[in-house]
């Protein structure tokens, strides 16, 4: 068992080693720039990568300015995509499960937005069709993949690839959630020194 | 109706070097930050007046496009083929001739708002080229691409400007610790005389061929400073602004004259470490690179040599970076055509 454990964290702890950290600096710029023009950032992913971008948006909107809520008038607005399990059940049941991303994208979707897709393989068909709905808008996309990356990778800005053999899921997503969390504390800390900063 | 806006810039090297005359040669870079002043664009195409309407610093209102005073709204309508039913309307944080890139800023705004109110989205590239079209080829301005640049992308960027005449962007990675130590060590101040950037460029484009290796050690000098500005080796980029000042005064008689020269001395003086002017030169801001106890004194000495010339709008303008580059701030307008 000793050895299960012990080969299953190795692998975590090679990838967590070789983080693509100049697209990781990317993508906090663009989050960046995202917020200084009051836009809005949409995140999504299929099953366990839809929890963890549902895990992300609560974080992101109120832990972020937890330390000094009455100093910033302006907060993030993340938002999980479809909003509510309705809407994702319409598209599903009467457009087609292709839709069930990029339907509630172009309801929300404004110029000064930003769009994080998650997908361990990059390639599942709704999270292309979403991730095409904002490059024809031209807004920044976010991609977090694994595997070889996929269409998703090819098509971000900020190429976020946690490189592993096809079907490592759980060590994919395990060093999702860590890259998201990190982006999270980036701003935590971020926001924190402007509010201790500033008179 | 639709709201665009887009930020000034602070140039720290390689200044002049993204003018044509001189990248056709070899290839000329700069590096700089987008700052927290923006020029604003509101564009309407109101259905029940003919009119085509400008109002910046006066008002105007023709019959064509082709009858504005205004080059930049003029060319920019006719480039587009609104020939009427459109207002143009701007505003600015800053006054012109600053040496912030504030024209060059305008005009990516309006081109971005003019683009969108033919329903046409464009990435920060294609924005950036088409102000620089309508600057450089349109209004024939003697300038080059650096401002149109560094207001499209945002953030604090090398531009690359090639002989083909593509431009590659690398952006410098800080983190916002590193950002503000930058933001904390510099003093930034805008001297009251409002410069005239053709004058200069217009001879400093005619010399250029005198001064390739000038430039070119300009160009050359941007990795350095990017890396000491990673290092935040303050002092050193005090150091390299004010060389880079030095040589720069070499290219052009206008660059400086005696009551900028004097501004800039009073700020070492008083313990900066370097400086430069911004902009093309001739006057608008001056910039300090200064160790964070010593801003209280460059301050005050600054304001009394600027009373001592009568400089009645001098100021400081405090900085913050910004990483947003050009953006909409509204846009309601929608495709009607099923209505």
């Amino acid at each position: 068992m000793e050895e299960y454990i012990k080969k299953f964290s190795d692998k975590v702890i090679e990838l967590l080693r070789n983080l693509p950290q100049e697209e990781i600096t990317k993508a906090i710029d663009i989050i960046q720039a995202t917020y200084e023009r009051d836009g809005r950032i949409y995140i999504f992913g299929n099953g366990g990568s839809l929890a963890l971008a549902t895990h992300w948006v609560s974080d992101f909107n109120k832990t972020v300015f937890s330390h000094h809520l009455d100093k910033h008038a302006r907060r993030f607005q993340a938002i999980r995509l479809p909003t509510t399990e309705s809407e994702l059940t319409a598209w599903a049941n009467d457009v087609g499960y292709e839709m069930v991303f990029a339907g509630p994208l172009q309801n929300y979707l404004q110029d000064t937005d930003t769009v994080i897709a998650i997908s361990c393989s990059g390639t599942s068909p709704n999270i292309i069709k979403a991730v095409e709905v904002a490059r024809e808008n031209k807004i920044p996309v976010i991609g977090l993949s694994g595997f070889n990356g996929g269409k998703l990778n090819e098509l971000a800005d900020a190429k976020i690839l946690v490189k592993t053999e096809k079907g490592e899921y759980e060590a994919v997503e395990s060093v999702h959630a860590t890259i998201l969390h990190m982006i999270t504390r980036y701003f935590v800390d971020y926001f924190d020194h402007l509010a201790e900063n500033s008179s | 109706m639709i709201i665009t806006r887009a930020p000034m810039r602070i140039s720290f090297v390689g200044g002049g070097t993204d003018l044509e005359a001189f990248y056709r040669h070899s290839p000329g870079r700069v590096i700089s930050a987008a700052i927290d002043k923006y020029a604003y664009v509101t564009v309407n195409r109101p259905p029940l007046l003919r009119h085509v309407a400008a109002r910046y610093a006066i008002a105007e209102a023709v019959a064509h496009p082709r009858e504005l005073k205004n080059d930049r709204i003029r060319e920019a309508l006719l480039h587009f083929g609104i020939e009427s039913n459109v207002d143009v309307v701007t505003f600015s944080d800053a006054p012109v001739k600053t040496g912030l890139g504030s024209s060059s800023t305008f005009s990516v705004a309006l081109m971005k708002a003019l683009l969108l109110s033919q329903g046409k989205k464009a990435d920060k590239g294609e924005i950036a080229e088409l102000a620089s079209h309508l600057e450089i080829n349109l209004v024939k301005e003697p300038i080059g691409k650096q401002d149109q640049y560094a207001s499209a992308f945002g953030g604090i960027n090398i531009f690359q400007f090639n002989p083909d005449h593509s431009v590659d962007v690398s952006p410098v990675r800080l983190d916002f610790k590193q950002k503000s130590n930058f933001e904390n060590h510099l003093l930034l101040f805008f001297t009251g005389i409002a410069r005239d950037a053709s004058s200069v460029l217009t001879e400093q484009k005619a010399n250029t061929d005198k001064k390739l290796e000038t430039l070119k050690k300009m160009a050359d000098s941007v990795y350095e400073f990017r890396d000491k500005l990673v290092a935040q080796d303050f002092e050193g980029l005090g150091n390299m602004l004010h060389d880079g000042w030095l040589l720069k005064k070499t290219l052009a008689s206008k660059v400086s004259n005696s009551t900028i020269d004097n501004l800039y001395e009073t700020g070492l003086k008083a313990g900066a470490w370097g400086g430069k002017i911004l902009g093309a030169g001739g006057g608008g801001c001056v910039l300090f690179m200064a160790p964070v106890e010593k801003k209280p004194v460059i301050r005050e000495a600054m304001k009394n040599a600027a009373a001592a010339h009568q400089l009645v709008e001098f100021n400081e303008i405090p900085v913050r970076f910004v990483q947003s580059g050009a953006e909409v701030l509204m846009n309601n307008s929608f495709n009607t055509n099923f209505l």
